[in-house]
């Protein structure tokens, strides 16, 4: 069974005419005849996953990985090519979701579960778990601002990974997740609880630089450059294809 | 569908609370705030009524004063700020699935926590004139309305504050011809070439409402309250349909 289809998938984005300027410069763009720019974000992409299968995604900064996994997200609009996915989807970034710096860890908790579709009754059911798990249980009432960033990816973490738990979703896309900044502690324990979420049956779409972790998860890969599907197939070997094009690079 | 929009009122619910307790626990005075700036503005009138002879003998001039200044003020707030609403959570828009609608619709609700409180000054007000409170519980419907109108504004400027800054500006200097050319501290006779405009005002006969009620004990005109009904259905419908419209484009503009 397939949860993922993508068909010729394409993308672009307006550059110099990024929204949200002014009027003036709106109309002098036009009378200038001041074309704007277009990047290519997706290229005719086409892949499939199915059910439980975990799929790597490599590439260079800006090669439309993140872009990949919010289109299919429904984060951006896609109007050429098609995708269809089957089943409960759950997108996951790594980089802050919006922590309130003015408010302490327990609302923080309570916000990030509600923006994440949980009632709160159900936040309040996992409450504690998730102040045990990120191991931050004499801040809880201390506002946010005053948290190291280690502390901040933790209680970061730690709320995200509850909620994409309870939710127990079919389609789970994570965006560079793994992110460092926690002490050595906490990233093992991280890493267990998402090998438990990776293995839980659903599928997952693995955004990340870290080609340890793709290795060790992904059984297939794919490598994008500038929108395009460069190579895609079994892990080893498209990694092993991404670091002699990279080494390729820093020896020319 | 349902289940859709009890989740996306919760959560908007919850926005509103922690960025009423974001705003209040950073300042000492906190929710006095709220209740400052109408009070100082109604005071400065208040005073200048007899030297400007603003009153032109409308009765109970302090409480019609009141009610209209936080009713044009809750208006003007909640625009100003879904104005720019969508691109101050692009954090969350570009990071997780979530309903736009509750970005303005948290927005709304905060400002009608603080009209509430407002609404304390006016209940004061009208017991120390020797009125009775009765009429408060009558604004209610009419505030309910108000509120449907004012969201559907919000919905049409938060999609277009995407695409245009300077509507920020604009509103700045809009808000405040509004605050004027509305019958906030002042009475229009029907004879008036600015009761024509105000008839397109559509603060103009909430207000008008607002007052009847709560003030003077009667109830607005059968007309004027199917032409208010009617105002917020259109706004609120129209805001939504461009909202909905534009949202798509939303996460890569922001």
């Amino acid at each position: 069974m397939k949860r993922i289809i993508v068909k010729n998938l394409n993308k672009e984005f307006k550059l110099n005419r990024k929204g949200g300027g002014s009027v003036l410069s709106h109309l002098l763009g036009t009378f200038s005849g001041g074309k704007s720019q277009k990047l290519r974000v997706a290229d005719d992409l086409s892949f499939d996953a199915g059910a439980g299968e975990n799929i790597g995604i490599i590439g260079r900064n800006g090669s439309g990985k993140s872009t990949l996994l919010r289109l299919i997200a429904g984060i951006y609009d896609s109007p050429k090519g098609s995708i269809k996915t089957e089943g409960s989807l759950v997108y996951l970034s790594g980089f802050g979701q919006g922590l309130q710096q003015l408010l302490s860890m327990r609302e923080n908790i309570f916000l990030m579960g509600a923006m994440m579709g949980l009632s709160n009754s159900e936040i309040k059911e996992k409450f504690d778990e998730i102040v045990d798990f990120s191991g931050l249980k004499e801040f809880v009432d201390a506002k946010v601002f005053q948290f190291s960033s280690g502390m901040l990816t933790r209680l970061n973490f730690s709320v995200m990974i509850f909620c994409v738990k309870h939710q127990n979703p079919d389609i789970l896309l994570l965006d560079e997740v793994f992110s460092a900044g926690a002490d050595i502690d906490f990233q093992e324990r991280a890493i267990v609880k998402m090998e438990e979420l990776i293995h839980g049956g659903a599928t997952v779409l693995l955004v990340s630089h870290n080609l340890k972790m793709i290795g060790k998860y992904c059984n297939r890969t794919i490598w994008l450059e500038k929108g395009k599907i460069r190579q895609m197939g079994n892990t080893d070997q498209v990694v092993e294809a991404y670091l002699q094009a990279a080494s390729g690079r820093l020896n020319s | 569908m349902k289940n859709k929009i009890t989740h996306i009122i919760s959560l908007s619910y919850s926005l509103a609370k922690a960025n009423f307790k974001v705003r209040n626990e950073a300042s000492y005075l906190g929710i006095l705030w709220y209740l400052l700036s109408p009070l100082s503005f109604f005071l400065i009138i208040l005073h200048l009524r007899t030297t400007l002879s603003l009153d032109q003998g409308i009765e109970h001039y302090p409480v019609y004063l009141l009610l209209g200044l936080i009713m044009v003020n809750f208006f003007s707030q909640s625009v100003a700020s879904s104005i720019d609403i969508i691109r101050s959570n692009a954090n969350y828009i570009k990071t997780m699935k979530v309903n736009y609608e509750v970005f303005i619709l948290s927005t709304v609700f905060r400002a009608t926590f603080s009209h509430l409180f407002e609404l304390v000054l006016v209940g004061v007000t009208l017991a120390l004139l020797d009125l009775s409170l009765f009429g408060v519980i009558y604004y209610i419907p009419i505030l309910v309305l108000y509120f449907f109108f004012t969201l559907g504004v919000c919905f049409l400027f938060s999609a277009i504050g995407v695409y245009f800054n300077d509507l920020k500006n604009l509103w700045t200097i809009a808000s405040q011809l509004l605050l004027f050319a509305t019958p906030v501290f002042y009475l229009v006779k029907e004879e008036s070439p600015l009761h024509s405009l105000n008839l397109f005002n559509p603060l103009f006969g909430f207000l008008a409402a607002a007052r009847d009620v709560t003030i003077y004990g009667t109830l607005p005109s059968l007309q004027l309250i199917l032409v208010l009904i009617a105002v917020s259905v259109f706004f609120s419908a129209l805001g939504l349909f461009i909202f909905n419209r534009l949202k798509r484009s939303f996460a890569e503009l922001v």
